[in-house]
């Protein structure tokens, strides 16, 4: 693994957040001012949860993208270590998706 | 109240990037005692906007100061401790986390006013080992490289960053950045880089459990995303320009102002 091929994953990873910023920013916005406007109409409801969750899943595709970049450059050990922190993320979702099961 | 919030959120965001921190020790005071949110709302309301900060501060830094390699290593420490807190969150009463909140917000005071920033340094073409970096220092205008040192140190402040920033809704960079500067061998930008780019995915670690038992009131939750968004560009605009010596002296009296408020509210 070259240091090059790492700021290219880093630099990818970064256009990744942004993306996943501007998206939910702009559904975000666009919730909140129906939720306002019309306040009796349920999409604006829809578009801020949707602006929420995929604030949420930014940082979790961004570990995802890691493991398979990683892979692609053979380094094992970072393989593990995202690998391990996506572990820790999947327990949390189970977690909230359980909780709201029962809720 | 929605427009309460987003400006509640741009003055958090606008102090948190002008001081490098998160705008959480500021956001949660003010959701909290300020507009009478519950504490834990306060704090899952604000740790959404820490995942927003902390994308849009890494798309900025990647590639740059960005500890790519170490922060993956730290993340796992922190996360483990953002879903312990997750989990215990709903079973801890609102008393005892206005306690904890007071004794955080009163040593990041203390830290703000003693934080003693190391070089840590290297020459740029120095062995960096697995995990130390490189980057270009604006200051001195080379590039220059370090060594991180006492691993098991960083992964432990990164545990309780984890737990803190999941149980009182704030980034969790304030304990972590002097850490890895003083003791791992880190230089400070480095360490604020590759800590923003952790409290993303640590928030993530414990927020999806607390909006599952219904602590996130979406319209709340957005307006303070988007009043954060905006407010830590402005942060980014005036951070050229002002004397951030001043700026972290008062902000160290108004933390210790919040700290003795909650301290007493809990008497």
């Amino acid at each position: 693994m070259s240091e090059s091929s790492i700021a290219n994953l880093e630099i990818h990873l970064g256009r990744l957040l942004n993306a996943g910023v501007f998206a939910s920013a702009t559904l975000l916005a666009a919730g909140l001012f129906l939720w306002e406007a019309t306040p009796w109409h349920r999409s604006g409801g829809a578009l801020l949860t949707t602006g929420l969750v995929i604030l949420m899943a930014t940082p979790i595709l961004r570990v995802l993208v890691s493991v398979v970049e990683y892979w692609r450059m053979r380094d094992w050990f970072f393989v593990a270590t995202t690998l391990v922190v996506l572990a820790v993320l999947f327990t949390t979702v189970a977690t909230a998706l359980a909780v709201r099961a029962a809720a | 109240m929605i427009l309460a919030v987003i400006a509640a959120g741009a003055v958090a965001g606008c102090l948190g990037s002008l001081l490098g921190i998160g705008g959480g020790v500021f956001l949660v005071p003010f959701l909290n005692a300020g507009l009478g949110l519950q504490f834990k709302t306060a704090a899952a309301v604000s740790l959404m906007t820490v995942i927003a900060t902390s994308s849009a501060v890494s798309a900025h830094t990647a590639g740059r100061q960005l500890n790519l390699r170490l922060g993956m290593l730290l993340e796992i420490a922190s996360t483990a401790g953002g879903l312990m807190a997750g989990i215990l969150f709903w079973y801890i009463s609102d008393s005892v986390l206005t306690v904890l909140f007071a004794i955080v917000t009163a040593g990041i005071a203390v830290l703000m006013l003693t934080r003693l920033e190391k070089r840590n340094v290297l020459e740029a073409n120095a062995d960096i080992g697995r995990l130390g970096g490189r980057f270009f220092e604006e200051e001195s205008g080379r590039e220059v490289a370090y060594r991180v040192r006492r691993l098991p140190v960083g992964m432990l402040a990164s545990l309780l960053a984890g737990a803190i920033s999941g149980t009182l809704g704030l980034g969790g960079g304030i304990l972590k950045v002097p850490i890895l500067n003083a003791w791992c061998g880190v230089p400070l930008r480095a360490a604020a880089a590759t800590s923003a780019l952790m409290i993303g995915v640590t928030a993530v670690s414990s927020v999806p459990i607390q909006y599952a038992h219904g602590y996130i009131d979406p319209p709340l939750a957005a307006a303070a995303v988007l009043g954060v968004l905006a407010g830590s560009r402005a942060g980014f605009w005036f951070g050229g320009r002002a004397r951030a010596k001043w700026l972290k002296l008062l902000m160290a009296v108004i933390l210790a102002a919040v700290s003795v408020f909650y301290f007493r509210r809990s008497l």
